[in-house]
C-alpha cells in the first residue's frame, strides 16, 4: 500500500525533458552565448595565416566553454536556487545529484553544439581544416575543458547566494579571463603576464585544445597543460561541490 | 470520525532545529494518523515551518526522530519522501515551463506515469483547462494554489504537508480546497496543514496543535481545546463576545503580542 521510490532512469528522464525545454525556451540568451565566438571567428579571418588555424580556433572554442560554463550554467543554478525551484523539487523522491545530472547534460550538450559550429564557421568562412584526428581530438579536449568552466560556475555559486551578484561576478570573470587570455596569450601585456596567462585556467584549456587540433603538435608542454586543466577542474569542483547550499537562507 | 484509523502516517518526536544559535523548533513530538487533518496553528514565526521542513527533509534538524509511513526520514529519506506530497509555503516552478509541462515533470519524478490526456483530464478537474499552454506566473494566486495542490497529490500519496494553503483563497476556492482534504482524509490518507484561521482549524482539522516560540502548546481536537480551557483566566480575559472561542484559545495561550 505504500508509494515506491520512482527508478532513477524516470525521474533523470523527466528532469532532462524539462531542462532541455527550459534551455529551448532561453533560445535567446544561449544565441548571445555563440554569438561572441563566432563573431570573433569571423573577425579574424584575415589573421588565419599569421596565427594558425589551430589557434584561431581554439580562443574561439576556449571563450564559448567560458561563456557556457560561467553564464549559461552558474547563473541558471543560482536563480532557480534563490527562486526555491530547486527546493520544491529536493522535497520530491530522488538523489540531489539527479538534479545536477540533468542540468550538466544541457551543458554538455551546449558544448558540444559550440564545438561543431566554430569547426563549421571555421571551416566554411575561414577555411580552416584539420584533420579527422584533429577532430576527434579537439573534441575530447574541449570537453575536458569545459569541466573547469563548469567547476569555476559551481564555485562561484558555491560562494556567493545572491543570483544579482552571481551574475555580475560570472560576466567580470567572463571578461577578464577573455581580455587578458587573449592579449595576453599574444604577448601584447608583457612576458611576465604571457607565462602566467599560459599557466591559468584560460591558457592551460586554450593550449589542450590549440595542441589536440593538430595532434602531431602535441608535446610535453601540452601534457603539462593537460594535467594543470585537470588539476584546475578537480580543484574547482571540488571546493564548488563543497560549499554549494540547495538553498539560499 | 470513522476514517480514522489510529495508524500513524507521521511521527515527530523530540524534535529541534536551530537556526545558528537560534532555537526555532524546541522539543516538537505530534502524530498525524492515517485518515486524519491535523492543523497547525501559531503566531507568525512560531516554528511551523521549519517543523515541516525538517520532516520534508528540507532541514537537518539538530535531534529528534521523524518517520513517515514508517520510515524514518534520515535512514530512508526516498522512502520517506515517495509517501509524502509537499505543498511547500513559498512554491516556485520553472517560469519557463508551461502548465502541463510542469505537472508532466512533477508526475514523472513521483514515478507516476501519465500521458498528456491525462494531464489534461487533471487540469479540468480544477477548472483550470485553459491553463495547460501557460505559465506558472501568469496564473493568479488561486490558481496557483490549486495547480501546486495537484502536483503534491499526484502520486497519491499517504500524507500530505500544506503550510499555508488557503492563504489568500476566495471563499469559494478556500471550499473547494477543504473539499479536497477531505477528499483525501476519506482516501485514509493523512494531510498535516499550517493555518492562520480558526474558522478553518473548526471547519476541517479533525486535530490541531498550537506552537509557539518552537513549542508545542496544546494538542487535542478543537472541541476539546475550547473545553478545557473554558475556565482559563488568560483565555476568559481575551474573549470579546462571553462565549469561548477557538481564537480565544489560541490568543489565550500564545498572547496578545504581535510577533517580530
Ligand atoms: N533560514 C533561516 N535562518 C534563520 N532563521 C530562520 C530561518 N528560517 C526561519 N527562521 C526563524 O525561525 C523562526 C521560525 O520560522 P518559521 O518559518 O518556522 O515560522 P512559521 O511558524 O512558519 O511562521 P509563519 O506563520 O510566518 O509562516 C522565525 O523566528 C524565523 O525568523
Ligand atoms: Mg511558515
Amino acid at each position: 500500500m505504500r508509494n515506491n521510490i520512482p527508478a532513477t532512469s524516470t525521474v533523470l528522464n523527466a528532469l532532462l525533458r524539462a531542462d532541455f525545454t527550459t534551455q529551448w525556451r532561453n533560445r535567446r540568451s544561449v544565441v548571445l552565448v555563440f554569438l561572441v565566438p563566432l563573431i570573433i571567428l569571423m573577425s579574424w579571418k584575415g589573421l588565419v595565416d599569421k596565427l594558425g588555424g589551430a589557434f584561431v580556433l581554439s580562443i574561439c572554442i576556449t571563450i564559448g566553454l567560458t561563456a557556457i560554463g560561467l553564464m549559461g550554467y552558474t547563473n541558471s543554478i543560482a536563480r532557480d536556487r534563490d527562486k526555491g525551484i530547486f527546493q520544491r523539487l529536493r522535497v520530491a523522491p530522488l538523489s540531489t545529484w539527479t538534479i545536477m545530472v540533468s542540468r550538466l547534460t544541457v551543458q554538455i550538450v551546449m558544448i558540444l553544439a559550440l564545438i561543431i559550429a566554430v569547426f563549421i564557421v571555421g571551416f566554411y568562412v575561414d577555411k580552416i581544416s584539420l584533420t579527422p584526428a584533429g577532430y576527434v581530438f579537439g573534441f575530447t579536449m574541449g570537453l575536458v575543458g569545459s569541466a573547469v568552466y563548469l567547476g569555476l560556475g559551481q564555485m562561484i555559486a558555491g560562494l556567493i547566494k545572491n543570483p544579482e551578484t552571481v551574475s555580475a561576478t560570472t560576466r567580470l570573470v567572463y571578461f577578464a579571463f577573455i581580455m587578458i587570455g587573449m592579449f595576453g596569450e599574444l604577448g601584447m601585456l608583457g612576458t611576465e603576464v604571457q607565462a602566467i596567462v599560459r599557466w591559468s585556467p584560460f591558457g592551460s584549456v586554450k593550449r589542450i585544445v590549440s595542441d589536440s587540433l593538430q595532434p602531431a603538435h602535441w608535446t610535453i608542454q601540452s601534457t603539462q597543460a593537460l594535467l594543470a586543466t585537470i588539476g584546475y577542474a578537480f580543484v574547482f569542483s571540488l571546493l564548488g561541490i563543497k560549499w554549494f547550499r540547495w538553498n539560499t537562507k | 470520525m470513522n476514517h480514522q484509523s489510529h495508524t500513524p502516517i507521521l511521527e515527530v518526536s523530540g524534535l529541534h532545529v536551530y537556526y545558528g544559535n537560534f532555537h526555532a523548533v524546541n522539543d516538537v513530538s505530534f502524530t498525524v494518523n492515517a485518515g486524519e487533518i491535523f492543523g497547525f496553528l501559531g503566531p507568525n514565526g512560531a516554528g511551523k515551518t521549519s517543523t515541516l521542513s525538517a520532516v520534508e527533509g528540507l532541514l537537518k534538524p539538530r535531534s529528534g526522530n521523524i518517520s513517515v509511513a514508517g520510515f524514518d526520514i534520515h535512514k530512508q529519506p526516498l522512502h520517506a519522501r515517495a509517501n509524502m506530497g509537499v505543498q511547500l509555503q513559498a512554491t516556485s516552478f520553472q517560469p519557463e515551463l508551461t502548465i502541463s509541462e510542469i505537472i508532466g515533470l512533477y508526475a514523472g519524478i513521483y514515478g507516476a506515469a501519465i500521458n498528456h490526456e491525462q494531464i489534461l483530464s487533471i487540469l479540468r478537474d480544477i477548472k483550470l483547462e485553459d491553463a495547460a499552454g501557460k505559465r506558472f506566473g501568469q496564473l493568479s494566486g488561486g490558481q496557483q494554489q490549486r495547480v501546486s495542490l495537484v502536483i503534491a497529490t499526484i502520486h497519491d500519496p499517504h500524507l500530505v504537508l500544506l503550510d499555508e494553503p488557503t492563504t489568500g483563497l476566495d471563499p469559494q476556492s478556500r471550499r473547494q480546497l477543504w473539499e479536497r482534504m477531505e477528499a483525501i482524509r476519506e482516501k485514509g490518507h493523512g494531510v498535516l496543514l499550517t493555518t492562520h484561521s480558526m474558522e478553518e482549524a473548526e471547519a476541517v482539522c479533525d486535530r490541531i496543535a498550537i506552537i509557539d516560540h518552537g513549542r508545542v502548546v496544546a494538542i487535542d481536537t478543537p472541541e476539546a481545546l475550547v473545553d478545557h480551557y473554558r475556565h482559563d483566566p488568560e483565555v476568559i480575559s481575551v474573549s470579546r463576545k462571553g462565549k469561548i472561542t477557538l481564537e480565544d484559545v489560541f490568543i489565550g495561550l500564545t498572547g496578545r503580542a504581535i510577533r517580530s
